[in-house]
């Protein structure tokens, strides 16, 4: 039975000719228990998928079921409380609470949820000794490394027994030691049933995951089944071509495609060079 | 409600922590406003019980009567409106004829002038301006209930009408001694002897009374002589013979006078309990006035608060963000704000309380004030900032709890 059941969903920003299309009628089926990765350049509309399956953000437009709830047209509380029962969040940045301890960080979806301090403590510090930083409970995010910091969050992100776990690019911000820490246990927390989707630029990852979903501009190109402990193939093949996260790529990238513009004013150039430049920028720090 | 207000309770604690200095300075507005309120009101009571105080020692029951018509009353003789400058405006003094009236009134059992003298007495070549002469009578003492512990008071037979008689005050003031009992003085030409000291006068500022501690008394008659009739009486003391009757004896002696003056009603008759409300309707009104302008502090203080959560709010968009991401609804994300800008402002409110307590000390010691903090007013100061906060935390919590989570996010 599908968890999630995208129906020609889109989302639109802005109005009129200032419009922009961040996803245009993607549909999209994910069973219960899959282990999904994300792939696709900057701007591909991942994270506003991510974003709209996690409840951040409402599609303009197709439907969205959710855990056999329609949830296209939620309100914002009910979304809220929805996504607090159903979704645990990972982020690339980690997204901690600087100012609470790691335990503290852990135990806040429950207070939402209004649990006791007692109870919340106890659950928060078992799901701790499951990811293996039962010894780091009252260290600072500030205090701890990369990979331990990204396992708090995938603590914050399992504590509350969500049914999908959303990632994006929890790998990131990581070394590969972090990387490898950080993706065993999302692997581990699938063997045990949870619906994993996650986001990333990196083919090698793929062999955690059982689905790869390749997006480009909005929309789903290619969606293949793999096998665990194997990269996927369509990845494996870009695995070795030119990688598109850095600055200078995009902007690589940008100027051959402004090449291929046709007769694009010069008196116009250094201005459209200036803007795409800009743009390239915030492209890039909008993954960090 | 839910265990989470505990929570947010904490994160609004260690939030005030984290930035101490500048909640601090946010929680300054609030102080400055629960400082003066607080102090304003409380020397306004204070000086009230001192005036309480100094009347009941003198007795509730003792009837004045001055000149110019001080009070408007209704039909019943409840006072209803005060005219302070009436002693200026409306003419008419009250002369020894009228002592005379006051006496014979049924009822009466002592009363007695005073009369204030203008002149500063002499005394080892020295002036001293600020000792109030008084004319009076032999019964003042009686009148008053007030002790002569050194010497004794004039009498009606003296021959000797030389005879002064001190407020403690004047004893160091003037003469540098403890007792200058035999010292003399000169005044408008005359010597005088000390022959009497009356032992320490309650007083309090703001009382409609001269401060006997700083006058000298002498014989209504030598005023007389010494100012050829000139000194007029500013107030007659007058004493029922039974302390009950005291209202119908004022009014017997309204009637009277009022029949001497040929029915003219250019004079007062206050009672003592009367001349007493007369005063704190005074000091009422200056504290509320003062207290209103020092609760516009707490308005700026308010605003002060809403600034600085306005602020808070969008250097924590990020925190907002990852909350709302996991799970919190927007009320609980409004709570949180509230919640800080209440605590914000009930411990500036606190603080202000403290600092209260801390001024209130200080003015007891170093001036003759005996401001009193009582319970009302404190809670009165907990319950305005309780109020502040709860209002001017609204629109930075709001603004906080309708931020869009993925907005939120983003930001960085």
């Amino acid at each position: 039975m599908p968890i999630i059941e995208l129906e020609d969903v889109s989302k639109l920003y802005g109005f009129g000719d200032a419009a922009t299309v961040a996803l245009d009628e993607v549909t999209l089926h994910i069973e219960e228990g899959e282990f999904v990765a994300v792939m696709g350049p900057s701007g591909c509309g991942k994270s506003t998928l991510m974003n709209i399956i996690g409840l951040l953000d409402r599609p303009s437009h197709g439907k969205f079921t959710l855990n056999s709830r329609s949830v296209a047209k939620l309100r914002p509380n009910q979304a809220a409380k929805y996504r607090r029962d159903t979704i645990g969040f990972i982020f690339q940045n980690f997204n901690l609470l600087p100012r609470l301890t790691a335990l503290e960080n852990v135990a806040l979806p429950l207070v939402y949820k209004g649990m006791s301090p007692t109870r919340r403590t106890r659950q928060a510090s078992d799901i701790l000794a499951r990811v293996g930083l039962q010894h780091r409970e009252y260290y600072y995010p500030r205090q701890l490394s990369g990979g331990q910091t990204q396992c708090v969050a995938i603590a914050r992100a399992l504590v509350n027994n969500p049914k999908l776990i959303i990632a994006d690019e929890p790998t990131g911000n990581l070394d590969s030691a972090g990387s490898r820490l950080v993706m065993e246990l999302l692997s581990e927390i699938h063997k045990t049933g949870n619906t994993i989707l996650f986001v990333t630029h990196n083919p090698e990852l793929t062999r955690y995951a059982t689905r790869v979903v390749y997006m480009h501009d909005g929309g789903i190109i290619r969606d293949e089944a793999t096998a665990i402990g194997e990269v996927a193939e369509t990845a494996r093949r870009s695995m070795y071509s030119v990688s598109t996260t850095s600055v200078e790529d995009d902007l690589a990238g940008v100027s051959a495609l402004m090449n291929h513009l046709p007769d694009a004013e010069p008196a116009n150039e250094l201005t459209m060079k200036q803007k795409t430049r800009k743009k390239a920028k915030r492209g890039v720090r909008g993954h960090r | 409600m839910y265990s989470f207000n505990r929570g947010n309770f904490k994160t609004a604690i260690a939030s005030v922590r984290a930035s101490k200095w500048r909640s601090l300075m946010t929680m300054m507005g609030i102080i400055i406003g629960i400082v003066s309120v607080v102090t304003v009101v409380s020397i306004g009571e204070g000086v009230k019980q001192q005036v309480i105080s100094q009347t009941n020692h003198l007795g509730k029951d003792l009837i004045t009567i001055r000149p110019g018509k001080v009070v408007n009353r209704d039909k019943e003789g409840n006072i209803t409106g005060v005219n302070l400058f009436a002693s200026y405006t409306t003419a008419g003094a009250l002369t020894n004829e009228d002592v005379d009236t006051v006496q014979k009134t049924k009822g009466i059992q002592q009363a007695v002038p005073l009369s204030i003298v203008a002149g500063a007495i002499m005394y080892d070549r020295q002036t001293f301006p600020d000792v109030i002469m008084i004319g009076t009578s032999p019964d003042l003492p009686t009148v008053l209930g007030q002790n002569i512990p050194y010497g004794d008071f004039f009498t009606t037979n003296d021959s000797n009408q030389n005879g002064a008689i001190i407020g403690p005050k004047v004893a160091q003031s003037v003469f540098g001694q403890e007792v200058p009992l035999g010292q003399s003085f000169e005044f408008l030409g005359q010597t005088f002897i000390v022959r009497g000291m009356f032992e320490e006068f309650e007083t309090s500022p703001l009382s409609l009374e001269a401060d006997f501690n700083n006058a000298i008394f002498i014989p209504h008659q030598v005023v007389q002589e010494i100012t050829n009739k000139k000194a007029t009486i500013y107030e007659i003391i007058a004493k029922p013979a039974v302390a009950s009757q005291g209202d119908i004896v004022a009014s017997a002696t309204a009637a009277n006078l009022k029949k001497a003056h040929g029915n003219q009603e250019d004079f007062t008759v206050l009672k003592q309990n009367e001349s007493l409300n007369v005063t704190s309707n005074i000091i009422n009104l200056l504290t509320r006035f003062i207290a209103g302008i020092a609760a516009i502090s707490l308005l700026v203080g308010g605003i002060g608060i809403m600034n600085v959560m306005l602020v808070s709010v969008t250097e924590r968009m990020q925190e907002i963000g990852i909350r709302k991401a996991i799970g919190a609804t927007s009320r609980q994300i409004m709570n949180q704000f509230m919640i800080e800008a209440t605590v914000l402002s009930v411990l500036g409110g606190l603080i202000g309380v403290g600092v209260s307590l801390l001024i209130n000390v200080l003015l007891r010691i170093l001036t003759n004030l005996e401001p009193i903090i009582s319970w009302e007013v404190v809670a009165l100061a907990a319950g305005v900032s309780l109020v502040v906060g709860i209002i001017f935390g609204t629109v930075p919590a709001l603004k906080a709890a309708r931020k869009d989570p993925i907005d939120a996010l983003r930001n960085e």
